[in-house]
């Protein structure tokens, strides 16, 4: 007598499905906070007229301890316009905004080199700034 | 004889949503985190130029800055002044070439004493270029 095989159903419950989709977010968030720089230490300066800053690739930071970071990772000023070049490779003029963020005590030895830089790679500066409080 | 009411309502939410709701509740925060843009001033500065080209530019107005103070064409200006300082100055110039700004700032000023004084030459109509003080390399034998 020939007995026939029985067929096991190997399928993933489907109950994990949240908690998959939960890790896979958790992931991708960590992912993201490393070219962050949410987590850096710096007080904006303030100004008037102030207009909504265009979504950018780039990001310079100048932080209370006067150190400079691109996109959330240290660098230094020699490099910093060779990579926003890198960055804004094929982006049309109007389509090229780098957001500067300065803290407010940093000297001008500091900012204006990065100034510079940013300038010469061709980007369109936005300093990001609070709006001034009376 | 009065029979008790047997039937049981599920008040509960079932237990297997939890992840469901997490996952819920994480996007509607991250989505609220990432809607609120940064605001900022766009400022244009023109390309560099070499110390020959400056020659063109002595009709310029210059704005030098020090740690706390501004100086207009070499004459201290109070801050509270500088706004109306400047329009002036601009309005009687009519190229956009006469319309650039020269600020030219001591390695002590802070920024926010800096974006305050380019923002006033912006909105007053300015172009602002920043002279910087080149480095050079001296090799020593």
């Amino acid at each position: 007598m020939k007995i026939s095989r029985r067929s096991a159903r190997a399928e993933v419950p489907s109950m994990a499905m949240g908690d998959i989709a939960f890790n896979l977010l958790i992931f991708f968030v960590i992912l993201a906070r490393a070219q962050d720089d949410s987590h850096l230490q710096w007080t904006p300066a303030e100004a008037k007229n102030l207009q909504n800053a265009s979504n950018s690739v780039v990001s310079v930071l100048i932080d209370a301890d006067s150190k400079l970071y691109l996109n959330g990772q240290q660098i230094g000023v020699a490099q910093l316009a060779g990579r926003i070049e890198g960055l804004l490779e094929g982006a049309p003029p109007g389509e090229r905004p780098v957001l500067v963020k300065v803290h407010n005590e940093a000297l001008a030895q500091r900012f204006e080199p990065v100034i510079e830089a940013i300038s010469e790679a061709g980007g369109e500066l936005v300093h990001i700034v609070e709006e001034v409080r009376d | 004889m009065r029979i008790a009411r047997t039937t049981k309502l599920l008040v509960e939410p079932p237990s297997s949503a939890t992840g469901d709701i997490a996952f819920n509740l994480i996007v509607f925060f991250l989505v609220c985190a990432s809607v609120q843009p940064d605001r900022g001033r766009l400022q244009n500065l023109p390309a560099s130029e070499t110390a020959e080209d400056q020659q063109q530019q002595t009709e310029n107005i210059e704005v030098q800055l020090t740690r706390t103070a501004v100086l207009v064409n070499g004459e201290a200006v109070p801050m509270p002044r500088f706004a109306t300082r400047i329009k002036s100055l601009l309005a009687a110039k009519t190229s956009p070439a006469e319309k650039v700004v020269i600020v030219k700032s001591r390695p002590d000023t802070p920024y926010h004493h800096w974006i305050d004084v380019t923002s006033t030459i912006d909105d007053a109509g300015g172009t602002i270029t920043l002279q910087l003080e080149e480095e050079r390399e001296i090799v020593v034998p």
